[in-house]
């Protein structure tokens, strides 16, 4: 049995070599050596395995996940699919009607333009990502983007932004996939809003 | 009157508990959430080298089975690797956003036959805490279609076959890319024994693996 037959036949990483395997290992040391190396390496990568058994998803996601879940299980199993959006189209509205009246109130006072923030793919639940919020900058603070709003308009090019703060029930927060306790629903909650060119909302980030 | 012992109820399966998820139960998805989601976590933690890539991933990965979206067929396979798929593409498309932490591919030529650096004994130990953190760091260096062979195959110890659904490619093609990326691995752990030890008296071997 030379190298290569050798090689063809021996079972991967087998601990039990065959009669002509063990002849092949005494008889050419570079084999015997390879394969103890492999041995070797797939004893490390057990370890590295059982090193990382206990490594998992933080529990915010489950939490996530399962308000998702909820949302999405609330709902009568043939309802139509944009139905299923209401919640947030709701909510979405008003804090668009929110974020006008913030924009009327903050008329003369000239706001900033928005600071952009990254929308990660971290997006909450019940929310589908626009690409034109992807394409923003990244940030590292996951927990703290911009969530863009179902249903608004795509941010343009160059579109003038601008970021307002306003204040909103806790509750708001579970439309977005948030889990919220119930004794806390009815708390305010501070939000910033971005607002589009065209003064209705685009997406929202609460700041706590 | 002889009690005929008590024997538990075997586990659900997942394509039992999906069914019950599907019909509004909360504790079914979140049963089979907390069955699955680690190994997708460590899958994409591999994959990216980023916390906040695999923390995306998993939550996009579940979300994805919530919604209904990418059509799961337990003909076709497992819910196992039809989660690990999912959870493939989104890294991928996060490394082509740029988004990991990390860059990832440090791709080489396949078509070049590795050389294996042989000598006396360069690979005695990578069970002490040094050897495993060196062959985790290798594992991570790998290209990634062989990274993602180990990380599947060796350490989620996910079967050929199963690997092969995840991955879209014949059974031959997990076994051969194992292959290669064992001894990519051995390589890099050589190199780093020799550059350590100061050897410079290698013998490559060709066509051995």
């Amino acid at each position: 049995m030379n190298c290569q037959e050798f090689w063809d036949t021996m079972p991967e990483l087998a601990h039990e070599a065959g009669e002509g395997h063990c002849e092949h290992l005494r008889e050419c040391s570079p084999c015997a050596a390879l394969l103890n190396h492999q041995r070797a390496l797939a004893s490390g990568l057990r370890l590295v395995a059982a090193e990382l058994r206990h490594v998992e998803a933080p529990a915010r996601v489950e939490s996530r996940l399962t308000a998702a879940f909820l949302g999405q299980a609330g709902l009568p199993v043939r309802r139509p699919a944009s139905r299923w959006w209401m919640p947030v189209v709701t909510w979405a509205s008003a804090a668009a009607a929110v974020a006008a009246l913030a924009m009327f109130l903050m008329r003369d006072r000239q706001p900033a333009p928005a600071h952009r923030t990254a929308s990660s793919s971290l997006q909450l639940a019940a929310v589908e990502a626009p690409a034109d919020l992807d394409a923003l900058g990244d940030s590292s603070d996951a927990d703290n983007e911009f969530i863009p709003l179902p249903n608004a308009a795509r941010i343009e090019p160059n579109e003038e932004l601008n970021l307002v703060r306003v204040e909103v029930p806790r509750s708001a927060m579970i439309a977005l996939g948030y889990a919220v306790s119930e004794d806390r629903a009815s708390e305010p909650v501070e939000a910033e809003v971005v607002l589009g060119a065209d003064g209705l909302a685009r997406a929202v980030r609460f700041v706590e | 009157m002889i009690k005929k012992p008590m024997t538990p109820n075997p586990p659900e399966s997942d394509d039992e508990l999906l069914m019950r998820m599907r019909s509004g139960d909360e504790q079914a998805f979140v049963s089979l959430y907390r069955r699955r989601q680690a190994a997708i976590y460590r899958f994409a933690l591999h994959m990216s080298g980023s916390m906040t890539v695999a923390e995306d991933v998993t939550q996009e990965v579940f979300l994805a089975l919530i919604r209904e979206e990418c059509g799961y067929d337990p003909e076709r396979g497992t819910l196992s690797s039809y989660l690990f798929g999912i959870a493939r593409k989104l890294v991928l498309r996060h490394v082509e956003r740029g988004r990991a932490d990390v860059a990832l591919e440090t791709d080489v030529d396949s078509s070049a036959r590795p050389e294996l650096m042989v000598n006396d004994d360069p690979l005695t130990d990578l069970t002490d805490r040094e050897g495993i953190e060196a062959l985790r760091r290798a594992v991570f260096t790998l290209p990634r279609r062989y990274r993602e062979v180990v990380v599947l195959c060796d350490l989620e110890e996910v079967d050929y076959g199963e690997a092969a659904l995840v991955l879209g490619c014949p059974v031959g093609t997990v076994r051969s890319r194992l292959h290669r990326a064992r001894a990519l691995l051995l390589e890099k752990l050589s190199q780093r024994w020799h550059h350590r030890s100061g050897v410079s008296t290698l013998k490559p071997i060709r066509g051995l693996i």
